[in-house]
């Protein structure tokens, strides 16, 4: 008998993560939250871009004004190379890294460990490599995640074109840019949340120790920076997001290899695990 | 007990559809299975009978992947459980207390789990339909399942075992927490479904299971502590009970049994007057005669001495035979 693709197995479990998650009442509430929390901030973030390049002295254009901070945030060769970005984009790559864990946290906890606590885990595991289960439910994560995400990405590039200072095409190339950034970051946060996640059987339980461990990975970035050990730096995924915004291919290369690797890993060894444990 | 087609310990069926070698789990301290090796015979209703702890629900969670064993094996189809790649399609199982994901709709469920078998989606569909209106919730396809009542999940849970004809279906409670008419079209869907695979029932309900299934094995304490046909198990095949009415009493005046001349009835073996329930318990030689034939010829005597008789069983049922086991 001809054996079933994982590959096909995944992509069911993926499309139905995706379904469930949009269906939830904490999927759409946190949906609507990010989006229109989005477009309030956007407003006021395009507002704020706009006044500073209104208020830009003669000669002087938006990208010598920015080269400064942009520098100091990220060295010299990646500072230049963004310097000429909207700010309020920029600003957007910021929240959506930063509340990206929290969005995660929040949207996967239960991605696992709900279906282990109510059993309906047992209606899959005979239909399904335990891998392949854990696999479409992290992918079914992030793409979540992205959705949401990209959501209130897309309003903030409406705002901004709206605003009518920066014309379209960069707007929206920026945009693209900023948002493919968050991509691979958000991958390897998902591996995390759902690693931790499919190592309890109450959801509750998950959403602490999924908060613990991005807790503890933001800890060992702030440790790296302090002591001698700046390696440390690699655990945590927001670490990457100057090496994805570099202008050389060969450092982009490395920072998707980092979070993919997180990534990687984190999935690999929540299918593992699972595929040994009791359900 | 251990022919060919009987379940028996640690034997070697070639055409078994289940097997367990002295299958063992424990958690922390506590042995819940403790080296059971059973045999269920390809196309067989078997039964797995036992009070609460006997390790039954265990051993079904181990043979449907659920549960890893600790020590010992257990086969489906000649595969480990854990198997999905070969098992995918050929094993349907019904967890006993599984909740139906709440958000998913029944028909996108059932279409869902058939197309992890492997079902192209037409297919997929017309399988999930034509399951679903096997136990009669053809209306139920658009319902959330987490709006479906107690007996509807059950049925719903119900169709996704039965979903693409697999081989084997393991039943853990098919029947628990229903109203007798929905556990009434629940046994008649699953006598409907006999002969055309192989079905393991876990069940508290004896009568349900003495009804359904051709054997079973009685569990306690994590152990095996008799397994066979449920004819033989029962004793159905060896003795016939008579049940008489209140008063009855040894003797030959009328009214009252006549122990020696149903003794003297050809093949009977031993003959047994419980005059406290009242109930006269008729054994016989199985390789000369059967049931029937005794049944009709200690209600002659019977009858004849106008002794009153309130009712007529083979063996003596399966919970009468637990509790003799278990206490």
């Amino acid at each position: 008998m001809r054996a079933m693709s994982p590959l096909v197995e995944i992509r069911l479990v993926t499309v139905r993560e995706l379904r469930r998650s949009f269906r939830s009442f904490k999927g759409v509430l946190l949906g609507i939250i990010a989006i229109a929390g989005g477009a309030g901030v956007s407003m006021l973030l395009a507002w704020i871009d706009r006044a500073k390049r209104e208020s830009l002295p003669p000669g002087i254009d938006i990208e010598a004004a920015q080269e400064p901070f942009f520098t100091a945030s990220y060295g010299e060769e990646t500072g230049k190379a963004i310097a000429a970005c909207p700010y309020a984009l920029w600003t957007i790559l910021v929240a959506t890294l930063w509340l990206g864990p929290l969005l995660i946290s929040l949207l996967d906890y239960d991605t696992v460990s709900g279906e282990v606590q109510h059993r309906s885990v047992r209606f899959w595991t005979v239909r399904t490599r335990r891998s392949s289960y854990i696999l479409g439910k992290a992918l079914g994560a992030w793409f979540s995640v992205l959705a949401v995400t990209l959501g209130m990405n897309v309003i903030v590039w409406g705002v901004t074109i709206g605003v009518g200072k920066v014309p379209p095409a960069q707007v929206l190339a920026w945009g693209a840019r900023f948002f493919a950034v968050t991509m691979p970051i958000s991958a390897a946060w998902c591996g995390v949340a759902v690693l931790v996640g499919s190592l309890f059987r109450t959801p509750m339980l998950s959403l602490l120790a999924i908060s613990a461990a991005f807790s503890g990975l933001w800890i060992l970035r702030v440790v790296a920076g302090l002591s001698d050990w700046p390696w440390l730096a690699y655990a945590y995924p927001n670490f990457y997001d100057s090496l994805l915004l570099s202008p050389r291919p060969s450092t982009v290369a490395l920072g998707l290899l980092g979070t993919g690797a997180i990534a990687a890993l984190t999935t690999g060894a929540g299918a593992s695990l699972f595929r040994m444990r009791d359900v | 007990m251990a022919s060919l087609r009987s379940p028996s310990p640690g034997g070697s069926v070639e055409d078994a559809a289940l097997r367990t070698v002295h299958l063992t789990k424990r958690f922390g301290q506590k042995i819940a299975v403790d080296d059971v090796s059973l045999t269920v015979p390809a196309g067989a209703v078997f039964g797995l009978v036992g009070p609460n702890g006997a390790g039954k629900t265990t051993t079904f969670s181990i043979l449907a992947g659920y549960l890893h064993p600790s020590g010992g094996r257990a086969e489906v189809l000649g595969f480990a459980p854990t198997a999905v790649d070969e098992l995918r399609a050929r094993l349907g199982v019904l967890p006993q207390d599984a909740l139906l994901p709440a958000q998913d709709t029944v028909g996108e469920f059932l279409v869902h789990m058939a197309e992890l078998q492997d079902l192209p989606h037409p297919k997929a569909l017309a399988a999930a339909r034509e399951s679903l209106d096997d136990v009669a919730g053809r209306d139920w396809w658009n319902q959330r399942c987490g709006s479906l009542s107690h007996g509807m999940a059950k049925r719903v849970a119900l169709a996704q075992a039965f979903l693409g004809e697999p081989e084997v279906v393991l039943l853990d409670e098919p029947t628990a927490g229903l109203d007798p008419r929905v556990a009434f079209e629940v046994r008649q869907l699953v006598k409907a479904k006999k002969g055309h695979r192989t079905i393991v029932i876990s069940s508290h309900n004896l009568t349900e299971l003495e009804e359904t299934c051709d054997y079973a094995a009685i569990l306690d304490r994590g152990k095996i502590v008799a397994s066979g046909s449920m004819a033989e198990l029962t004793a159905a095949n060896q003795e016939v009970r008579i049940q008489l009415a209140a008063g009855t009493r040894r003797g030959t005046t009328p009214g009252e049994v006549p122990v020696s001349r149903v003794r003297d009835i050809p093949h009977v073996t031993t003959v047994d007057l419980q005059e406290e329930q009242p109930e006269l318990v008729v054994g016989f030689d199985r390789s000369q005669t059967d049931a029937e034939a005794i049944i009709g010829k200690v209600l002659t005597v019977l009858l004849q001495n106008e002794v009153r008789i309130s009712g007529v069983t083979k063996g003596r049922g399966l919970e009468q035979r637990l509790i003799d086991l278990v206490g």
